[in-house]
């Protein structure tokens, strides 16, 4: 679903934020991108969703080889995606509902289709009765709650998470835990990029470990029984 | 399309309600660039009033010799009829003269008649066509007329002409300076003015762009709303300078005769005032797109 060879990005002239990735993620797979700040997640993620281009290496997401790709193919690449951010990203001066509908009116749903899905998403982050309500009036979990829920307003084939509990308390980074989860079992490929270890060592997924934007190491998927295949971390 | 375009005005009309109180500001701030606009073109339309004004009444006195025949008088009468430069003419006989004189002296005829003989010169009056009132046209056409048998002066009011022609002239080319560095101003400000509109939904540009809109799909609605600031902006400066110019520029009159009473002229021309508004939307428009277009990089 997603694969990376060979990839290197280079900021201005000597900042290198990744170097020589190769990764691999499977359809369906959940795979967590673990590493302290600065180590590259977010360059990755953002090389994924083409806001940045690599310097040098090949990029397939979804079968598309983005390095080849025309800007105008972009928008088209960016709908089978979808893509929650650490800070939510969702407009203040509009409802939960119409931060929602944006999504539906970008990639021509008609309004129907786009009430029945904003309907059927803030019933699976169980904020059906707070259709109404500005952004900015929720708790940060429910923000980010409705950010995971306009992600999924495409049925992206791949969901994108940057740090998506990284404003959250323990608690309420678990249930959103428990929501990527659900998403996934639906068949959408999940790549969750944290500084959190802990979360991914709660969520038992395969987790690759960024440092200074070199892959240095991997936890396979645990197996739920017998704990972690290989728990060893990497330094 | 009908139903795109519809969507497109109602978008765009929601976002500048939803702007609120900054939506205002910006129309406001456009709105004041095009009042000074606007006020420097009434006043190039009332210099032009005043020129043209100046120009359909001036007039070439040629004077005739008294000793001239009425043979003489019909040659001369042909000539002028003939140059290219006059556009009509009258003639006025000594006693004509004589008696236009007297009525103007009325209640002081008594001065006139110690005079004995009529004093006055039979002459010819010429309205001179507009392209040929410069200086130069004038004392071509003055040293032609002044050459033919039977004519003793030619009146014009030589220095006048010179000076009024300068005038004309230089005011010409300031206004033009002044219109384009006016103009390049304004278009400066309500483009900057639309640009921090944009600016700030920076954001909502950023996420519609990272859930798949193409650009023209996320340009669209802006550019709508450029056009609507832009060109509401002029047309609220029209109407502001409109209303000045009925109701508060008439008690001005004492202060300003020459540009409000002499010219008679009515408030601008709607052909101008249609480009205004349009030029208004298009400036809006332009600014738009090149604010959008810095957050569009794919």
């Amino acid at each position: 679903m997603i694969q990376m060879f060979h990839v290197y990005k280079t900021f201005g002239k000597d900042l290198e934020a990744l170097v020589d990735v190769d990764l691999h993620i499977h359809k369906g797979e959940m795979v967590f991108l673990a590493g302290a700040n600065g180590a590259g997640k977010s360059t990755l993620l953002r090389l994924i969703f083409c806001d940045e281009l690599p310097t040098s290496g090949q990029i397939l997401v979804n079968g598309r080889n983005l390095v080849r790709m025309k800007s105008r193919e972009v928008p088209y690449l960016r709908r089978t995606l979808g893509i929650v951010f650490q800070d939510f990203k969702l407009l203040r001066d509009r409802t939960v509902e119409d931060n929602l509908t944006l999504v539906a009116k970008v990639v021509g749903m008609t309004a129907l289709d786009a009430k029945r899905k904003v309907a059927q998403l803030l019933t699976l982050v169980g904020l059906s009765h707070k259709a109404q309500m500005a952004p900015y009036k929720l708790s940060s979990g429910e923000q980010q709650r409705v950010a995971m829920a306009r992600a999924l307003m495409n049925n992206p084939a791949i969901l994108l998470a940057d740090e998506p509990t990284g404003n959250l308390d323990a608690e309420l980074a678990t249930d959103v835990l428990r929501l990527l989860f659900e998403i996934n079992a639906q068949g959408t490929t999940i790549l969750v990029a944290t500084h959190d270890l802990k979360l991914a060592e709660e969520a038992g997924c395969r987790t690759v470990f960024l440092k200074q934007g070199r892959i240095v190491g991997e936890w396979q998927q645990a197996n739920r029984l017998t704990g972690w295949v290989q728990p060893q971390l990497p330094e | 399309m009908v139903e795109k375009l519809k969507y497109l005005l109602a978008y765009a009309a929601t976002n500048l309600v939803r702007a609120g109180w900054g939506g205002l500001a910006s129309i406001a701030s456009i709105a004041v660039s095009f009042v000074i606009i606007g006020m420097f073109v009434l006043l190039i339309q009332h210099i032009n009033a005043l020129v043209a004004q100046w120009q359909e009444q001036f007039q070439v006195s040629v004077f005739l010799d008294d000793q001239i025949t009425p043979l003489q008088i019909d040659m001369l009468k042909r000539r002028i009829e003939n140059e290219a430069a006059v556009k009509s003419f009258t003639f006025t006989s000594k006693e004509e003269a004589l008696t236009n004189f007297r009525r103007e002296l009325k209640g002081q005829e008594s001065l006139l008649e110690g005079l004995g003989d009529n004093p006055l010169p039979a002459s010819f009056q010429l309205k001179i066509r507009e392209g040929y009132q410069s200086s130069e046209a004038l004392k071509t056409l003055s040293a032609y007329l002044s050459r033919l048998e039977g004519v003793e002066e030619i009146q014009y009011g030589q220095d006048w002409v010179e000076r009024m022609s300068q005038a004309v002239r230089i005011i010409k080319l300031l206004g033009a300076i002044i219109g384009s560095v006016l103009t390049l101003g304004s278009a400066m400000i309500v483009s900057n003015t639309i640009r921090l509109a944009v600016y700030a939904r920076a954001q909502e540009i950023e996420i519609m762009r990272l859930v798949g809109a193409t650009k023209a799909y996320i340009r669209a609605p802006f550019l709508v709303e450029g056009m609507l600031q832009g060109g509401l902006g002029a047309a609220l400066a029209l109407g502001a300078l409109f209303a000045a110019y009925r109701f508060v520029a008439p008690t001005f009159t004492v202060t300003s005769p020459l540009f409000l009473r002499t010219t008679g002229q009515g408030f601008m021309e709607s052909s101008i005032m249609v480009g205004l508004v349009v030029g208004g939307a298009a400036i809006g428009a332009l600014g738009s797109a090149m604010a959008v277009s810095r957050f569009l990089k794919t």
